[in-house]
């Protein structure tokens, strides 16, 4: 019989959080986004900051009350902030996070889905959220539909927001103000505590607030030559998923005030014949920021976007027309209804006219579209989307791509490929 | 004399071209990429010079294209492979008549490129990720059947059977594909032809997501390949043409865009003075 050891061997200290894989992969994705840059806007450094002490140190993010987990752009914000919860966005761009989902889910499932799910099968995952009281999983792509029970089986309470398929029809909309009313529901039993008037306008004040600093930024965008890269953009609002939303519309703000002088200075962010591009389709979600950053690396300026990591989960905004509790509410669901361009709605016309009318006003010379492998819908929208654009004559160059790095020469051959090719397209028709 | 060179580094050859001040192709070298891939490049772009008896000097400008292209710190600017080749088989092309879709079949990857009647680039497509139908896979192939690379052509045409299918888009999967085959008595010849009719087949799809428009254009080391463009031909059902040179075609359009480039930054200091 064996004998066991008189004492147990040492266990190995785990090492600092800053030497783990997802902390490389931040700094990685973070070096890039600072260092490959001159002039970045002194008041980006609050987000960098952000970025650094977060994903690279791992710091808690601080929290009171209620923590409420969002998978989807589809979750209502102003309902979680009116009953005195806070939302987090859980939706993960980690490469490290893709590869522990893809230790349980299907291989061909897309790096978001597995990502977050591989974040919320660790509970010292990072960002450090702290406890989820509840997750609200919008039923929108089936593979976050199902996300559901692999959520509830990690230990997770969820609760399924149901979004219907289509947006057009009358009884889509009731349905979903139905849905929102039931989750209106489950958030005052979890918070006790009740939707009024007064806190939901003052929930909506705040979102507001912080959607009107974003267009601004988004205004700021337009400018040719170009003001702030696009790099930065999606910082900001990938920041937005778990900042503290006041701290985070100051900071957008310091931001659009430094733009507004740096425009009254004349100075330029990207060379003037830049190729400007609009990005869509599979969002970039830190430290994912692998094409976008590619293709400013490459000489091209994102000047905007069409993704739920940005410009679709922050430009459209409530209109309410009475201040009476149902009907703010019912506003309330129609602006995350009738306005959104999601790729798993049936119809997508709504989605190629919004992208025919920024690369129209946003003077864009191409567009690139990206796809996470094993994304459906946004593959199928594919076709739709480039013939409309090229009917146009915007050119568009579409990418399969995922989380992991190992695709990256191919990409850069690609991305500077179709930037060359927007140049000559310029040179060919001076402006 | 000036001269203007372009250098595809690629993933299996280096290959140089060298113009001179008229955009006339002076001479072409193709050598073995290996892994001290830069100081093969110089050696290549010496050994060219060497033969036409030209000076590093007298090269003016010097355009670098290909995987190694960012690497190659000596040369004046870098290129996608892409802009580069579709200028290459643009000026080529004149000579056939002018061509709109190019193939290209590369080490280790396989494109397709559209391009308008000036020789720019209106739509590309690559494959994706794996390598499977590139040179890569007929070098690999060509090994299992104890042949050379050089000798696949031939072997192809002289094949008198219906071409085998190869199913395995995979190397390592087709390698054991192609042993089975072999295995069961099939010849070579007609497991060789079902190979290039498997790598064609890849290769129309690709070129059909950028558009087939005449005339269609094959390069890369592959395109010396007989079998393959019989194979190509078949399945394209369109009229194909293949270069003197189709594995330098890429280094020329970086040449010619050597001297544009040299020549308009001529004009503008001129302009300037």
């Amino acid at each position: 019989m064996p004998t066991l050891p008189a004492e147990p061997t040492a266990a190995v200290a785990p090492p600092p959080f800053s030497r783990s894989r997802q902390a490389r992969e931040a700094e990685d994705t973070l070096t890039h986004l600072v260092n490959d840059f001159a002039d970045n806007p002194k008041s980006m450094d609050y987000f960098y900051d952000l970025f650094r002490r977060v994903f690279c140190q791992g710091e808690s993010l601080e929290r009171e009350g209620v923590l409420v987990g969002t998978t989807c752009i589809h979750a209502p914000e102003e309902l979680i902030y009116a009953l005195g919860a806070t939302p987090v966005r859980l939706c993960n761009g980690s490469y490290h996070y893709d590869q522990i989902g893809a230790e349980f889910m299907p291989a061909k499932s897309c790096p978001l889905v597995k990502a977050t799910l591989g974040l919320l099968q660790d509970s010292h995952a990072v960002p450090r959220v702290g406890k989820l009281d509840l997750i609200v999983n919008p039923t929108t792509c089936d593979q976050k539909l199902k996300s559901s029970a692999l959520m509830t089986a990690l230990g997770h309470t969820v609760h399924d927001l149901e979004v219907p398929r289509s947006k057009d029809t009358e009884h889509a909309r009731v349905y979903w103000q139905r849905s929102v009313r039931d989750l209106t529901e489950r958030l005052r039993q979890l918070t006790g505590r009740r939707l009024t008037p007064r806190n939901l306008r003052a929930a909506m004040a705040r979102t507001s607030r912080a959607q009107a600093a974003f267009r601004v930024l988004h205004e700021h965008r337009r400018a040719a030559p170009s003001l702030v890269l696009g790099k930065d953009v999606f910082l900001v609002t990938n920041a937005f998923f778990f900042d503290d939303i006041d701290r985070w519309t100051a900071a957008v703000e310091r931001l659009n005030a430094e733009l507004a002088a740096r425009a009254a200075a004349g100075f330029q962010a990207a060379q003037t014949r830049a190729p400007r591009i609009l990005f869509t389709g599979s969002p970039p979600i830190f430290p994912n920021l692998k094409l976008p950053l590619l293709i400013e690396q490459s000489g091209g300026v994102v000047v905007a976007d069409e993704t739920c990591s940005a410009n679709r989960m922050l430009y459209d905004m409530t209109a309410v027309d009475e201040w009476h509790l149902p009907d703010m509410v019912d506003s309330l669901a129609d602006k995350y209804l009738k306005p959104c361009t999601c790729p798993t709605f049936t119809n997508n016309a709504d989605r190629r006219r919004r992208l025919l009318d920024l690369a129209r006003t946003f003077q864009v010379d191409g567009v690139v579209y990206q796809v996470f492998a094993g994304c459906q819908v946004y593959e199928m929208e594919q076709k739709s989307v480039a013939d409309t654009l090229q009917q146009a004559g915007f050119p568009m160059l579409a990418i399969e791509t995922d989380y992991s790095p190992d695709d990256l020469s191919q990409l850069t051959t690609r991305v500077e490929a179709f930037l060359e090719s927007l140049k000559a397209r310029k040179r060919h028709r001076p402006s | 004399m000036s001269y203007f060179a372009g250098l595809d580094i690629g993933s299996t050859a280096i290959k140089v071209a060298l113009v001179d001040q008229d955009g006339r192709l002076v001479g072409v070298h193709v050598a073995a990429t290996g892994s001290h891939f830069h100081r093969n490049a110089q050696e290549a772009l010496q050994t060219l010079l060497a033969r036409h008896g030209i000076a590093r000097e007298q090269v003016r400008y010097l355009i670098a294209t290909g995987y190694g292209r960012k690497l190659f710190k000596e040369a004046d600017d870098s290129i996608s492979e892409i802009t580069a080749n579709a200028l290459g088989a643009h000026e080529v092309g004149k000579a056939y008549g002018g061509v709109r879709t190019i193939i290209n079949i590369g080490g280790q990857d396989s494109k397709a490129i559209l391009i308008d009647p000036h020789g720019n680039v209106a739509n590309f497509a690559m494959n994706d990720k794996c390598a499977a139908g590139t040179g890569r896979f007929l070098d690999v192939t060509a090994r299992n059947l104890g042949l050379d690379l050089d000798e696949l052509g031939a072997c192809h045409l002289s094949s008198q059977g219906t071409p085998l299918s190869i199913n395995s888009t995979c190397t390592v999967f087709a390698e054991s594909e192609i042993i089975g085959l072999l295995a069961h008595g099939h010849g070579k010849p007609e497991i060789v032809a079902g190979i290039h009719y498997s790598i064609a087949r890849r290769t129309v799809r690709l070129a059909k997501r950028v558009g087939i428009e005449d005339r269609v254009f094959f390069d890369g080391g592959p395109a010396l390949n007989q079998g393959l463009v019989a194979a190509l031909q078949d399945e394209l059902q369109h009229e194909l043409v293949v270069p003197e040179f189709p594995q330098t075609t890429t280094a020329f359009g970086a040449a010619i865009l050597a001297r544009s480039e040299f020549l308009a930054e001529a004009s503008l200091s001129s302009s300037a003075a």
